[in-house]
């Protein structure tokens, strides 16, 4: 089996385990478990963004490990100073960066007023990712705007 | 804007869980099929705020508790007796089957110094002491409020005391009730619950899964402004607050079901945003509270 069937076979299974979820959606009525059910449903969509995006680029291996593997706009490199004029102040877009990636977060929900437990916008938030997000698929929902300059990654 | 769907069985049910548990509580306790419990409250580094809050308890209320679920061994705010004669109280319950709900942070610098909750046998008792001696010997231990839960208000920057939070003190494991204060049916519900049935299903966090399973945000009654993307720019605009910096999106208990006041109100549905008050981290991982600069 090469890599394009393991995928697609990856796909078709986790396209039945949402059915599955879907289904036992309509019969619970106890909140708790469609809280549960919901959490799997929204893990199930993100692997799947996650297999697509690995399709799509050719990066199969990526997706295999389980890491995240956002499509990066090659056209976008911020460095450290032009990143933090993006903190969400005075209408400007609210940009984070993780592992050389910028994300925007302006419309996500957990950063209101642009702010995230303490974190602000307009900074690289590695370290403060891999302590509280690692193992998680919360990167592939955001929307990616650029990366960082080279000179970051040498740091 | 309208409310919430009340409609809606799920949301029903869950704006009786607490009244459905005392009163089977109650009943069962009636019937001598269980025991009614001894509660022991202890007040730690605190502002009062939990018992306050736990007095102001509607259907389910506090007559219900210290009348027909529990006797309630030792208060410090609410008992008749004082001094030595309530230190006695307190300790001689160790020894006894007992529940322990401790409201505050634990004050952990210079051997809890900071606070003494009281004089035994001529000696001063830190808060430190007490929920050590009383937290290992309890049945049940609940972290009532965010200062027991998680440190709070007390553990705040720059925190002079060393406060901690009371699980940190106690190597067994303690059901939490964040939020500043605890709501009356968090804690009678968990409290009925556990004397019906035992320790209720928590999450990760040790928090109960019937009052804390959800997002404020996704039950939140101005969700279609957030998903619509229509923001309130100051306060007193009935829309939705995250570019005010709400934090119903990061913050899991039940608030817009329950409300607060004999279920009248709750922040959001004044106009005030969400300050997450019930989440790990609060105060100084929550603010600002408001930011008026974001939108534009």
């Amino acid at each position: 089996m090469n890599e394009r069937e393991i995928i697609i076979n990856l796909i078709k299974n986790n396209i039945s385990e949402m059915q599955e979820t879907i289904d036992s959606l309509y019969i619970s009525c106890n909140s708790c478990t469609k809280n549960m059910l919901l959490n799997r449903l929204r893990r199930s969509v993100a692997n799947l963004s996650m297999l697509v995006q690995g399709f799509e680029s050719g990066q199969h291996s990526a997706a295999f490990n389980g890491t995240e593997n956002p499509q990066q706009n090659p056209a976008g490199a911020f460095t450290l100073a032009e990143l933090s004029k993006y903190n969400g102040r005075d209408g400007n877009p609210a940009y984070v960066a993780v592992n050389g990636t910028v994300y925007d977060v302006t419309d996500n929900a957990a950063w209101g007023a642009a702010t995230h437990f303490g974190l602000t916008a307009g900074r690289d938030l590695t370290g403060e990712f891999a302590s509280c997000h690692a193992g998680q698929p919360v990167l592939n929902r955001l929307k990616v705007v650029g990366k960082m300059a080279d000179e970051r990654l040498e740091l | 804007m309208s409310d919430l769907n009340y409609d809606c069985r799920n949301i029903k049910i869950k704006s009786e869980t607490a009244s459905v548990l005392v009163q089977k509580a109650i009943a069962a306790i009636g019937k001598n099929e269980i025991k009614k419990g001894n509660l022991i409250w202890l007040e730690l580094t605190g502002c009062s705020g939990n018992i306050i809050s736990l007095l102001n308890g509607a259907d389910p209320d506090f007559r219900n508790l210290a009348t027909q679920m529990v006797n309630f061994v030792y208060d410090n705010s609410l008992m008749a007796a004082e001094g030595e004669l309530a230190m006695d109280k307190l300790f001689g319950a160790i020894g006894s089957d007992f529940i322990l709900a401790a409201e505050g942070a634990v004050s952990t610098k210079s051997d809890g110094l900071f606070n003494i909750i009281g004089r035994w046998r001529g000696r001063p008792v830190t808060a430190l002491d007490a929920v050590k001696k009383l937290g290992e010997k309890a049945a049940h231990v609940i972290a009532v409020g965010t200062c027991a839960s998680s440190g709070g208000i007390s553990a705040a920057r720059p925190n002079p005391s060393g406060c901690a939070p009371v699980q940190s003190l106690l190597n067994r494991k303690v059901i939490k009730l964040p939020g500043c204060p605890c709501h009356p049916d968090w804690f009678l519900g968990t409290l009925a619950y556990t004397l019906l049935f035992g320790e209720p299903a928590l999450d990760g966090a040790g928090r109960p899964l019937m009052f804390y399973s959800t997002l404020i945000h996704d039950i939140c009654p101005r969700r279609p402004f957030f998903n619509q993307g229509v923001f309130a720019s100051q306060l007193g605009e009935e829309t939705c607050m995250f570019k005010l910096g709400c934090r119903g999106p990061v913050t899991r208990v039940d608030c817009p079901i329950r409300k607060w006041n004999n279920h009248v109100n709750w922040p959001i549905g004044a106009n005030t945003p969400c300050i997450g008050c019930a989440m790990f981290g609060f105060p100084d991982k929550m603010e600002p509270f408001i930011s008026y600069d974001i939108a534009r």
